[in-house]
């Protein structure tokens, strides 16, 4: 239910198994079933998801089309941060891909493990400034690289989301139009 | 959309909270022993609204894992059974404390005095939201909450805020008047008032249609 968390948690941040049974806890574990939603825009956003098993995606709505911010598999966490650390709506929707089992970390939980737990503050400080760099990655690749080449380094860095997740969803992370891929993915393919 | 196990929801208390709470912007699992009782349960609730949200599910573990709300609705001397099987899955949930730990002849408890069921279940489940509520409202009220012209209140304990006000939102939708009473251990308190209620109701035959009401300023 826990073992990835903790396998992820210790790869960054080791544990004794004291600490480890005093987070675990804090810790929710929750099921998810295909397209349910653990998060709506307009609501707030409770909790931080780690997941354990299965895929989510986050992304928000504007006249109906939908732009992919993020995806999340196994070992991932995803959250509309904004409005977890603030209170306020959120502005993203989060819903499962696949079946999934997530752990979550609720406000609540989150704010008395920075109190107790030193190890956890200093997990959750490298997993945030990781997610920081990788957004900045994102966004240098977004303004400065033709489609082409974005889409051949997504899939090499995430073969996995590649493969489990429908082409438009991969279209609209990248922010284009799913024919757009679908033209770049033949050429690709006749170019091999 | 909050998803909420009810582990017991063929039983009278079970059954009666699963439809009012169908009412409600919620997600319901009903989960009971007996599938063919809980099936009629959920088709009974999709007759008269079938937009509701709501399917049996066989096991109060897989349940409860998909469960934010955990709503207890077993009798107090099953209580331990069914908090051993849920216990990991219900870490940090919602788990509603609905019963009166009654004896077998209705006149007395069967708790001693400095404790109660819900500090009892809190035990059991020790990293769960444990709080009580819907003990001192009998299975017919969930029909008829409004009782001789005056909505019956419904009162509520537990420990954590939120919790509270989680719970103070399905009294709401239940359609009763939700009144927090205390913490945890004022539920020893409301399980004792509902021991009165039933003892007046045997005695003056209120035919199990009766509620509490605090009249005030």
């Amino acid at each position: 239910m826990y073992e990835l968390f903790f396998q992820k948690f210790q790869e960054k941040v080791p544990l004794t198994d004291e600490e480890q049974e005093q987070i675990k806890a804090y810790l929710t574990p929750k099921k998810l079933r295909k397209r349910q939603y653990l998060l709506q825009e307009g609501e707030v956003c409770k909790a931080i998801a780690f997941v354990e098993r299965g895929a989510l995606r986050e992304y928000s709505v504007d006249n109906g089309s939908e732009h992919i911010l993020q995806f999340a598999i196994e070992g991932w966490t995803i959250s509309d941060l904004f409005s977890f650390l603030t209170g306020e709506q959120a502005t993203y929707n989060i819903d499962a891909l696949e079946d999934a089992e997530l752990v979550l970390i609720t406000k609540g939980a989150h704010e008395e493990l920075l109190k107790k737990q030193p190890k956890y503050e200093t997990y959750m400080r490298l997993l945030i400034t990781g997610a920081y760099i990788a957004l900045q990655r994102r966004l240098t690749s977004n303004i400065s690289l033709p489609v082409e080449e974005r889409y051949t380094s997504f899939t090499e860095m995430y073969p996995d989301i590649a493969q489990r997740v429908p082409q438009h969803m991969i279209a609209s992370f990248m922010g284009v139009k799913p024919e757009t891929l679908s033209r770049i993915r033949k050429k690709m393919a006749d170019r091999k | 959309m909050q998803t909420i196990a009810i582990i017991g929801a063929s039983g009278n208390m079970g059954s009666g909270i699963s439809k009012s709470l169908s009412k409600g912007n919620y997600r319901l699992l009903l989960c009971a022993s007996g599938q063919d009782k809980v099936q009629a349960v959920v088709e009974e609730i999709k007759s008269g609204n079938p937009a509701a949200d709501v399917e049996a599910i066989d096991c109060s573990v897989e349940a409860s894992w998909e469960a934010d709300i955990i709503v207890m609705a077993v009798p107090f001397a099953v209580e331990k059974e069914v908090a051993q099987k849920i216990q990991e899955v219900a870490n940090q949930k919602v788990v509603i404390s609905i019963s009166n730990p009654l004896n077998d002849t209705y006149n007395g408890l069967v708790t001693a005095p400095d404790t109660s069921a819900a500090e009892e279940l809190q035990k059991l489940l020790p990293n769960a939201k444990v709080v009580k509520a819907f003990n001192t409202t009998f299975a017919a009220d969930f029909t008829t909450p409004v009782i001789a012209g005056q909505q019956a209140d419904a009162f509520i304990a537990g420990n954590d805020e939120e919790a509270l006000q989680t719970v103070s939102e399905l009294v709401s939708t239940a359609g009763f008047n939700p009144i927090i009473a205390g913490d945890l251990a004022v539920s020893r308190t409301l399980e004792r008032m509902q021991l009165l209620l039933i003892q007046l109701t045997m005695k003056y035959d209120y035919n199990w249609l009766a509620g509490w009401k605090i009249l005030h300023q």
